[in-house]
């Protein structure tokens, strides 16, 4: 796939703007009533949490602010993804773009390698990084700079490496099983434009309600279910050892078993795609796929 | 156009039809297109044009044979459009792009593009690099797309109505463009325009479509031996209708000459008496070889 990088550059020249404004806006959403406001606990909080409050502070900041970016991101990127089959008939330039030498498979699959991995991924970077100019404000407003430079950040920074390298790591698994519902919503797209996904949601959601309670046939339902459940655990959980913090627990201990928790969990993750579940998402997702490439190579929908 | 052999031959297509659905858009047409050749393809709206341009290039299902620069566009569309360039409208840049990421873009894309020469070309344009294609006029739009696809260095050129859009500067900056420094010899270009006095200087052959069907393919050379226009005043006019001319029309600045009929092949001698010799215009020709029999032109 020699064209892999141009169409990935298209991407990032098409979607950059878009990209920087779904992380800042909501990054100065959090920053700006942290700049100007108070920070309050209470006595029970800061009673439990005694000489730790501000480790527990920015703990809490630097996971909920990587995971909100990474979600905005991510589930944003799911929307693009869908829609990128039709989304260049509106100002008609499907028909520049396939008087380009570009083969259908790879015009079809550059996009979804952009916004279902490489931004997610990129968004749980950034949110990591973000996440550490949170914890600044947030830590100095209910303390001190000093105490915010006191925190353990090496061992804070190697834990949160780790536990966005987990997620990183698993993004390709999570997506491989969530295909199937992806490109099926893709191809719905392109045959059904506006309605696509509308249809999807009726034909599955509705669809899959009638065949359990009117039929008794709840297999689609639970077939949703097991892919959607997969995908979470590809991404954090695999392990069945969620990620935790007692309140009862050294933070310190916790912190320092992280890396090692991240590891074993993204194994347990690897270790579930060997199932026949996972061959027949492999299998349908290439089938799906297929679809969409032969749509494509009909004219994309678009006539003479 | 005579078959050349197929060495010659950058396009050859036998019994070529395209169908949508239960519509022939293109029934049963074979020609072949040389190297170094400008080739008009002329029919109107619905003839088949743009459906016959889209098989050329991989983007319609044809039935029959159809090479182009001896590849199947089907099956080896990528590698054809590699050494092909295709405008199928030059309304459809996207929109959100400014022209700079467009010449960025195909500069990855398209292995024989120019990012030096498309610079060079748009310099001759209103258009700037940093202009945003939402921004441009629909004119504008149109020069910066002829100069994205006029600087690759393709063999074939296939342009499906390019200067629609433009004014008749910018039109005729783009002809003098295409013959002067594109068109070398070895490369031919499949050009469908409705503005057929314009570009009929610039033609080296023409292919016509009525209704899908192929009704004319020819040398404009060959076009100027083949068919006869005489002009005529109005009083022989039934006189020459007798003879069943392909077309009977007005000419303008004639004097009393006003009337001409235009014959397939040499008409008879006594024919060619009642009126003087005339080259006939491409114009009169399409509109002879694909007007409705029962639409008299003369009459008003």
């Amino acid at each position: 796939m020699n064209n892999l990088l141009p169409l990935m550059q298209r991407e990032w020249l098409q979607h950059r703007f878009a990209w920087a404004l779904l992380v800042l806006v909501p990054l100065a959403l959090a920053v700006l009533p942290l700049t100007f406001g108070q920070v309050e606990f209470d006595s029970d909080v800061t009673s439990r949490a005694g000489p730790d409050l501000a480790l527990m502070v920015a703990l809490i900041a630097m996971i909920i602010t990587t995971a909100v970016m990474f979600l905005i991101l991510w589930i944003s990127s799911i929307f693009i993804a869908v829609g990128t089959p039709r989304r260049d008939h509106g100002d008609r330039s499907i028909e520049f773009w396939m008087s380009l030498p570009t083969g259908h498979t790879e015009s079809l699959v550059t996009p979804l390698l952009v916004h279902l991995l490489l931004v997610p991924a990129a968004a749980l970077v950034v949110g990591l990084i973000s996440s550490v100019a949170v914890s600044l404000l947030l830590v100095t407003r209910f303390e001190s700079l000093s105490g915010w430079f006191a925190l353990p950040w090496g061992q804070l920074l190697a834990a949160g490496l780790a536990v966005v390298a987990r997620v990183m790591a698993g993004l390709p698994m999570a997506t491989l099983w969530l295909l199937p519902v992806l490109l099926l919503a893709m191809l719905s797209n392109a045959l059904f434009k506006r309605w696509g996904l509308p249809v999807v949601a009726v034909a599955l959601g509705v669809g899959g309600s009638v065949l359990a309670q009117v039929f008794g046939q709840p297999w689609l339902l639970q077939a949703l279910g097991r892919v959607f459940s997969e995908a979470a655990v590809a991404l954090v959980g695999a392990s069945g050892k969620g990620l935790k913090i007692d309140a009862n627990e050294d933070p310190m201990a916790v912190l320092q078993a992280l890396p090692a928790w991240a590891a074993a969990d993204w194994l347990a993750a690897v270790r579930q795609l060997a199932s026949p579940a996972f061959l027949l998402v492999l299998l349908l997702s290439a089938v799906l796929l297929a679809g969409l490439v032969l749509w494509r190579q009909r004219g994309a929908g678009h006539s003479a | 156009m005579k078959p050349e052999t197929t060495d010659s031959a950058l396009v050859e297509a036998r019994n070529l039809s395209v169908s949508y659905g239960a519509k022939r858009a293109v029934d049963d047409v074979s020609f072949t297109i040389p190297k170094g050749r400008v080739v008009g393809l002329l029919g109107h709206n619905g003839a088949g044009k743009t459906t016959l341009m889209k098989a050329m290039v991989g983007l319609a299902q044809p039935q029959g044979e159809l090479t182009v620069l001896g590849l199947n566009p089907l099956k080896q569309r990528v590698q054809l459009l590699q050494s092909a360039c295709y405008i199928p409208d030059v309304a459809i840049l996207p929109r959100w792009a400014r022209v700079s990421d467009l010449i960025t873009l195909m500069s990855g894309l398209h292995p024989k593009f120019s990012a030096d020469r498309a610079r060079a070309l748009l310099k001759r344009t209103s258009v700037k690099l940093s202009d945003k294609v939402k921004s441009l006029s629909k004119g504008m739009v149109a020069q910066a797309h002829l100069a994205l696809v006029a600087a690759i260095d393709a063999q074939l050129m296939i342009l499906d109505e390019p200067t629609l859009g433009l004014d008749v500067l910018s039109r005729k900056a783009f002809y003098e463009m295409l013959i002067d420094e594109w068109c070398d010899g070895q490369r031919s270009v499949l050009i469908s325009t409705h503005q057929v006095e314009e570009i009929e200087s610039l033609l080296s052959d023409v292919l016509m479509l009525n209704e899908g069907k192929l009704v004319l393919s020819i040398s404009l050379e060959d076009m100027d031996r083949r068919f006869v226009a005489l002009s005529h005043d109005a009083s022989v006019a039934e006189q020459m209708a007798a003879a069943h001319p392909l077309l009977k029309y007005r000419v303008q600045g004639a004097g009393s000459m006003n009337q001409a009929s235009l014959f397939d092949g040499e008409p008879p001698p006594h024919v060619q008496a009642l009126g003087k010799r005339m080259r006939p215009s491409l114009v009169d020709l399409f509109v002879a070889l694909t007007r409705k029999p029962e639409l008299d032109r003369t009459h008003f």
